[in-house]
């Protein structure tokens, strides 16, 4: 019984915990350039060419952008 | 115990999700306030017109881009019963008047800080444009905003003008 309890409170837990989403008009604070991922792009994929260049490998790089969530 | 779990089970599924308003529902007003006035905002007043009705906010990159094209077109389709109010839907309100004082726009804008409109009317992204017909039904719900869609947004405009003009002419 015990166990069934805490199952259904670890499920109610999780549950709630999906409810958390930011709604698109309350993006706002995300969108403030110091919360970009990567604040500077061109710098970004200057560096990212030259890394490329040097290993002879592509790919697995992310973070080009914010958190603006527009379009 | 047990009670108390099913208690709070039912109280989770069943408090009230938002009902957001579709395609060919009556568009409702909201708790937004008029820039100009100050007044509470009030869709009823507009019946009989076509509203553009735009979600927007100063951080949001496709709004700013999107507010040349509203006021041209704002100010071409005026005389035929067409408006836009823009409701602004920035935590800070003071960061859409700098905004605006950058870049004036002749439209409506209203002020939403509380996000009580948006939630309304279901957001999805920003911005997102309600194209509400002259008895208030809203008939298209445009998200986002790209210069490929100035056509379409255009073309749907005039369209809603034209559609009691027709009907005068039925008659």
């Amino acid at each position: 019984m015990n166990a069934l309890i805490y199952y259904a409170f670890a499920v109610l837990v999780s549950l709630m915990l999906s409810a958390c989403n930011v709604a698109p008009w309350e993006r706002g604070n995300l969108a403030k350039p110091e919360m970009a991922i990567n604040p500077n792009v061109q710098h970004a994929a200057f560096r990212e060419h030259v890394f490329e260049s040097k290993e002879a490998s592509s790919g697995g790089i992310i973070g080009s952008g914010g958190g603006c969530g527009c379009n | 115990m047990r009670n108390s779990i099913l208690f709070v089970f039912f109280i989770f599924f069943l408090s009230p999700a938002t009902k957001a308003i579709e395609v060919n529902e009556m568009a409702v007003s909201c708790p937004a306030t008029l820039e100009s006035t100050k007044n509470p905002l009030s869709l009823k007043k507009y019946l009989g017109k076509v509203i553009y009705l735009d979600f927007w906010a100063s951080w949001c990159p496709p709004c700013k881009k999107s507010m040349p094209f509203l006021n041209a077109l704002r100010n071409k389709l005026h005389d035929q019963g067409f408006e836009i109010i823009a409701i602004n839907v920035d935590e800070d309100s003071e960061d859409a008047r700098k905004l605006l004082e950058q870049f004036p726009v002749d439209y409506v804008i209203a002020m939403d800080p509380h996000g009580v409109c948006p939630k309304k009317y279901d957001v999805k992204a920003m911005p997102s444009a309600y194209l509400i017909d002259k008895q208030g039904k809203v008939r298209k719900i445009h998200l986002g905003f790209r210069s490929s869609d100035e056509h379409e947004i255009r073309s749907f405009v005039t369209q809603l003008l034209n559609e009691d003009k027709n009907k005068e002419g039925i008659n």
